[in-house]
């Protein structure tokens, strides 16, 4: 049947076909391996990529995220009576608080008076919206409707109203991509308080990132507040984290204070670098002192060189006087009486 | 209307690419941003194959590229790995195409799940062997399972929703060719 039909274009642009494809398949391949080898490049245009697409999504993406947060609200008006009970023993834990953290405040401004701090006047925030996550179960990361013209940079922490989020990774003209503290690849320099144990805070894409490099875990324990440090100068320092808490396999894990469940408005810190220290210091030496005038000898003079008035010597009293003040070595023998 | 000015195979390839759009928002919605939680199916793979085993003429090689290349970006993945990977899995079921058509159902789940399996394991192994960091195994399980799963749906939603059904006994395209 096949064989007496005198024209089939299918013949003609199969084997085409299967070489156009391969090609395709190979390009993409490509694109990996220039991934792998210069991945800097790639995700620059990752970024303009998104940069372009995803804010112009917001308008549709705004509504529906709205809408779904009203349908959560909804569910728990039946839960009602229950969170009112849960609110008021809540309140009453508050006040309690609130009184404590009154009176730590009065201390620390007259602590903070006494000893003269001044706080980084440069600590500032931008505040952004979050437009996206990341779209995918093994990536936590969402975007930042603030970029490049915002003056965001790479690098920077990202907080919520309590704790730290993550910090910027990738911005572009108009949307900057916060990496999570739960992201696999996030490594944050924490330290453990009151102990002041360094760690790092390494995502492993659980709600609970464990605590790596930890010195002396015995010396930790669950409930300790973990808050940054500056080392690296990677994120300014003392900014809140969590609490330690001892995981389900006995690792030393931190509930992150920050609220995850909905990252809605995020704080992105403006931290400028701290001048960095790059010589291990150097000895504290005198200028070397300038070689001496030609056909002048002595002792070693001062950085200054000689004054002129030194040279015509048995003058006015009052000449000498200075030249006295200013020579007291003696060298020309200038004192007339 | 739209029908007659571009012809049935692009108002086809128009409402995949609706799709696709669709699903991709529905990922990139910050509806819940804390971790931990499991994978669910990769509809989107699973809306290729499924197309692909019923219509292939209507999923060109390079509009496949095209939308898992984009998706490779906007999710943060490895680019091109991925929709190399798609590519090659999509090219041998359209090799099949025409010993898928008289499959039945059942079958053809099973021949689809396999494919899957392969190109979840081939894409690990690249991963491995470019020495990247990638999921834990059984996080990677459970998206490959569930994905096998979401299949039939997909499939139903192909065919009742969008009138996507494998070419009958006896039928002709638009030029009157028999397919």
């Amino acid at each position: 049947m096949a064989k007496t039909r005198s024209y089939d274009p299918e013949e003609f642009s199969r084997p085409l076909r299967r070489v156009l494809v391969g090609l395709l398949v190979i390009l993409m391949l490509a694109l990996f391996l220039l991934w792998r080898i210069d991945s800097p490049r790639v995700e620059r245009f990752r970024t303009a990529l998104i940069d372009k697409v995803v804010p112009d999504l917001s308008w549709a993406m705004l509504p529906v995220t709205k809408a779904t947060d009203i349908i959560e609200n909804f569910q728990s008006y039946a839960r009602l009576y229950e969170q009112n009970q849960q609110l008021r023993d809540e309140l009453q834990q508050m006040k309690a608080w609130k009184e404590a953290a009154l009176q730590l405040e009065q201390k620390n401004a007259r602590l903070l008076d006494l000893n003269n701090v001044r706080l980084d006047p440069m600590l500032t925030h931008i505040t952004g919206v979050v437009l996206a996550d990341s779209g995918s179960p093994f990536r936590q990361s969402v975007l930042l409707n603030v970029g490049t013209r915002d003056g965001i940079h790479d690098g920077w922490a990202t907080m919520d109203g309590i704790g730290l989020v993550g910090r910027i990774a990738g911005v572009g003209e108009r949307t900057a991509r916060v990496i999570l503290l739960t992201d696999s690849n996030s490594r944050i320099p924490i330290a453990v308080q009151p102990s002041g144990q360094k760690a790092i805070l390494s995502g492993d894409n659980s709600m609970l990132p464990p605590l790596d490099f930890l010195e002396h875990p015995d010396q930790v324990q669950p409930g300790d507040r973990v808050v940054t440090t500056g080392d690296g100068s990677v994120l300014p320092a003392g900014l809140l984290v969590g609490q330690v808490a001892l995981g389900a396999d006995k690792r030393l894990r931190v509930v992150l204070a920050a609220d995850y469940q909905r990252l809605e408005f995020l704080r992105v810190l403006r931290s400028y670098e701290t001048q960095p220290i790059t010589d291990p210091g150097a000895l504290l030496v005198p200028e070397p002192p300038k070689p001496l005038p030609p056909g002048v000898q002595g002792p070693l003079l001062p950085a200054g060189g000689l004054p002129p008035a030194n040279t015509d010597v048995p003058a006015t009293g009052a000449d000498t006087a200075t030249t006295d003040q200013a020579v007291p070595d003696g060298t020309t023998g200038g004192r007339s009486d | 209307m739209i029908r007659n000015w571009i012809g049935p195979i692009w108002v086809h390839r128009l409402v995949f690419l609706a799709v696709v759009f669709f699903i991709t928002f529905l990922r990139l919605l910050p509806l819940d941003t804390s971790a931990g939680h499991l994978p669910g199916p990769d509809i989107l793979l699973c809306l290729i194959l499924a197309w692909m085993v019923r219509r292939p003429e209507y999923l060109p090689a390079l509009m496949i590229a095209i939308v898992v290349l984009l998706e490779d970006i906007l999710l943060m993945r490895p680019p091109g790995l991925w929709t190399a990977v798609v590519l090659m899995g999509a090219e041998f079921l359209r090799a099949r195409s025409a010993l898928t058509r008289e499959l039945s159902f059942g079958v053809e789940w099973l021949l689809v799940s396999g494919v899957m399996v392969a190109m979840f394991m081939a894409n690990r192994l690249v991963l491995a062997l470019a020495f990247l960091p990638q999921p834990n195994l059984g996080y990677a399980l459970v998206q490959m399972v569930w994905s096998a799963l979401a299949y039939p749906a997909v499939v139903a939603f192909s065919r009742y929703g969008l009138d996507l059904h494998k070419p009958a006994m006896g039928e002709i395209d638009a030029y009157g060719r028999k397919m």
